[in-house]
């Protein structure tokens, strides 16, 4: 980075992408619940690798691209567009549901605060199109926005695993290069970047419609 | 020739009857080989279209081009339904390639496509990439199986494949698209690998469906995670695009087992997804999910 954040700005961020922020992203494990029941996420290393993976090669990696797309988008009909992608791209019900009704909730409480009115929009796209509306640089937007998918997730763990907090946050803090490095690369991505390779994890949300008691709605 | 076919770089010139005879694959026609000029290039050029139509009741040929490397051929009619195959006379893609594929299903009319074979990706030149471009469309009533069989990446490939499928709103589209790393059971482990997979599905004009896969760099490394392929060797996506798709999602589980998930993303739009230590074991959940999905069994030469 070149210049410090303005520190209005990052307070800004660290408001939208905090957990008391109320888009119910506690009420979300995009998946991990049906990988613990399986066994899959048993301990702080294997959340930690799931979750590596998850930023690297799955939904991270592809919501920091998303929400750079709608960060730089200048039309509505554009904005529009990446919107329709981000839905489409959801590979279960669980996992659209997870987008779509956290980012109806960011857009919503955030038009009532701030001067952004935003529509229903995918979360990625959503605190994209706010971060541009109210100028915020879309470095720090990405950092806080990967941050807070790593803390969420860490926070679901902690419930699941269960893990230790002291493990939780420890498995968190691993993941703050990768996140750095993750939203750099999203700084010069396009769309046509987009993609995953997580299908484990895809069958975890897709595994996790049938299972027989659960504490997530994904 | 033998070293050639098994060190992943493909044969340029290549009789078909050879090749079944070394056991890579059950062709059975002797489809024509690519004319000298074009085998001599450095690349392989094909496009194939088909219109489906119904008439007196069966789907039938409507309107046929092919040209370049990529033909396609028209088993007997098994039922109402029109049957096309997918040859790819050139032996495989590599870099450079340039495949394009298009078909339309007519008003009610039927189309199942599939290829002859499993298709393969081979060592490509340092910055050259096939590509392979597919664009399915269905009109009112239609119905399209894009059924093709694996896709094999090996060491050095480069692939990028676009299929793009806009359909009306009461079709019925059955799309799968299975791929195979290497060969797992001849102990290859490919690394260096780039596969950029894109899919895009509208109906009635709205993008429904978008799927990316991408591999890059060292693919077995990548697929090793416990939330990637879990050290699989092959995975396959399939979506069934149709009104009746959420009457299908218990049976479609049954019929999977536990070889992957399956969800109803939205309101007529099923999802599954499989992932297996190699192609044998992915066609064990593969086949009776495609064949309680589409309600007929597999083309033909799935089975050769």
């Amino acid at each position: 980075m070149t210049m410090p954040t303005d520190p209005a700005a990052l307070l800004t961020l660290t408001q939208w992408l905090s957990p008391a922020y109320p888009v119910g992203a506690f009420s979300y494990s995009h998946g991990l619940e049906w990988a613990v029941q399986d066994g899959t996420v048993h301990d702080a290393p294997s959340f930690q690798d799931w979750l590596c993976q998850l930023l690297t090669h799955g939904s991270g990696r592809n919501d920091a691209i998303l929400l750079a797309a709608a960060w730089a988008a200048d039309t509505d009909d554009a904005l529009r567009g990446i919107d329709d992608l981000a839905r489409a791209l959801a590979p279960s019900r669980e996992r659209a549901l997870e987008t779509e009704a956290q980012g109806m909730a960011f857009a919503r409480t955030t038009s009532d605060i701030w001067p952004a009115a935003l529509p229903d929009l995918c979360y990625p796209v959503a605190v994209g199109a706010a971060a541009r509306a109210m100028d915020l640089p879309l470095q720090d937007t990405l950092l806080m926005y990967l941050h807070g998918f790593a803390g969420n997730l860490t926070s679901a763990a902690i419930r699941l695993v269960p893990l230790g907090q002291t493990e939780g946050q420890a498995a968190l803090a691993a993941m703050s290069s990768l996140c750095a490095e993750i939203a750099r690369n999203a700084m010069t991505a396009t769309l046509d970047d987009l993609g995953s390779c997580t299908f484990a994890a895809d069958i975890a949300s897709m595994k996790h419609e049938t299972q027989y008691s659960r504490l997530f709605r994904s | 020739m033998h070293f050639a076919l098994f060190s992943g770089d493909r044969p340029r010139q290549i009789d078909l009857n050879k090749r079944a005879a070394a056991g890579r694959s059950a062709i059975t026609i002797h489809a024509p080989s690519p004319a000298p000029s074009l085998a001599a290039q450095p690349r392989a050029i094909g496009s194939a279209s088909v219109v489906a139509k119904r008439r007196d009741g069966r789907s039938v040929i409507g309107a046929l081009a092919q040209q370049g490397s990529m033909k396609l051929l028209f088993p007997r009619a098994r039922a109402a339904q029109l049957d096309a195959v997918l040859l790819n006379t050139a032996g495989g893609l590599t870099g450079g390639d340039r495949f394009d594929v298009a078909a339309t299903a007519g008003p009610n009319s039927h189309i199942c496509l599939t290829t002859q074979a499993a298709e393969r990706a081979y060592r490509a030149q340092p910055g050259e990439t096939a590509t392979l471009d597919t664009r399915l469309t269905l009109e009112a009533g239609a119905r399209l199986d894009w059924l093709p069989q694996e896709t094999l990446l090996y060491e050095g490939s480069a692939l990028r494949r676009r299929l793009t499928i806009d359909m009306a709103a009461d079709a019925r589209a059955l799309i799968c698209e299975p791929v195979v790393l290497g060969r797992a059971r001849m102990g290859e482990v490919p690394r260096r690998i780039f596969f950029a997979d894109r899919i895009d599905l509208r109906r009635d004009g709205q993008l429904i469906l978008a799927d990316r896969t991408r591999l890059a760099g060292d693919a077995t490394a990548q697929l090793a995670g416990s939330a990637t392929g879990r050290g699989c060797g092959a995975w396959a996506t399939v979506w069934l695009a149709a009104p009746e798709a959420e009457t299908l999602l218990e049976p479609a589980r049954t019929a999977m087992k536990d070889g992957g998930g399956a969800s109803l993303i939205r309101d007529g739009l099923l999802a599954a997804r499989l992932i297996a230590p190699d192609s044998f074991e992915l066609r064990r959940s593969l086949i009776p999910l495609l064949e309680c999905l589409g309600r007929a069994p597999l083309p033909r030469t799935w089975m050769i």
